[in-house]
């Protein structure tokens, strides 16, 4: 935790932020630890490990500022630490690499005629939720917190620390990654996806 | 057909820069260009077919994501479970 130690607050405050700041945030926390860690088990206790640290360094939590995002801070940095390193994904992937690769212009999407509004419409909730399983880990972080949470920017680069600049290329990288998904599904069932005949 | 930019009530169908447009219309979707970036996309959705379609792509998988990717069940136990370890660090 690198913020700096502001105030300290009684038991009785403490109590309040946690129960009245912290713990509504439950239901996103837990979205968003099972999409990082695809385990119940996982990500109930990542949940529980981010709340434990969070009363932890409540003190260095401001009230009034965003409680969500700090919460979502701690949990992506505990995730990071100490779930990535045991879980059964494959390697961590290098952000460099990553964003190196994904920068070439021709995975870029081409155009939009290929797949259509419509179709993404009548896709099945697991079709669109393996699709976002499917993405690296650091393009399925920026969809979650941007399209399923509603952070913003500065938010975001914030709760992953990135400048944003980095937060808006990331996403637009993962969008397209997740398009090219999407087709592929879209294509597979059939859907009109380009003029073939 | 060559496609006239001017026809009035038409759109051109092809973007100048699709990568740069089609940046800027997902920021707009995401709320970060405030008042400016409802007239800059009023003026692209009327005059730019590939930025069209690119919106209303975007607005549907957004719209897909944020009603069929937020519903996981959270376990009743844990939020207890939370409140039970605390009680025994405090």
């Amino acid at each position: 935790m690198s913020e700096v130690q502001r105030r300290k607050y009684s038991q009785v405050e403490k109590n309040s932020i946690f129960d009245g700041e912290f713990m509504p945030h439950i239901d996103s926390m837990y979205n968003f630890a099972y999409r990082l860690t695809f385990d119940e088990d996982d990500a109930k206790d990542l949940v529980q490990d981010t709340y434990l640290k969070a009363y932890r360094f409540i003190n260095s939590f401001e009230q009034g500022t965003n409680a969500k995002a700090w919460l979502f801070r701690i949990l992506k940095n505990s995730f990071i630490n100490e779930y990535r390193k045991k879980s059964k994904q494959p390697a961590k992937v290098d952000y460099q690499e990553v964003e190196t690769y994904y920068n070439s212009d021709d995975v870029d999407f081409q155009g939009t005629t290929d797949l259509r509004a419509e179709s993404v419409k009548d896709m099945l909730g697991d079709e669109i939720s393996n699709a976002l399983n499917s993405l690296a880990v650091d393009f399925r972080t920026v969809i979650i917190l941007c399209d399923l949470e509603g952070f913003t920017y500065e938010e975001m680069a914030k709760i992953l620390d990135i400048p944003i600049g980095t937060v808006r290329s990331r996403l637009h990288r993962a969008r397209n990654l997740l398009k090219e998904k999407l087709k592929g599904y879209a294509q597979h069932m059939g859907y009109d996806t380009e003029e073939e005949e | 057909m060559e496609m006239n930019e001017e026809t009035s009530g038409s759109r051109k169908l092809r973007c100048d820069d699709t990568s740069k447009c089609f940046e800027l219309l997902e920021s707009i979707l995401d709320g970060e260009m405030g008042d400016p970036g409802k007239e800059v996309l009023k003026e692209k959705l009327a005059k730019c077919q590939p930025c069209f379609e690119h919106f209303h792509l975007e607005q549907a998988i957004r719209e897909v994501l944020k009603n069929k990717c937020t519903k996981q069940a959270v376990p009743k136990e844990l939020a207890q479970s939370i409140r039970e370890k605390l009680h025994d660090v405090k």
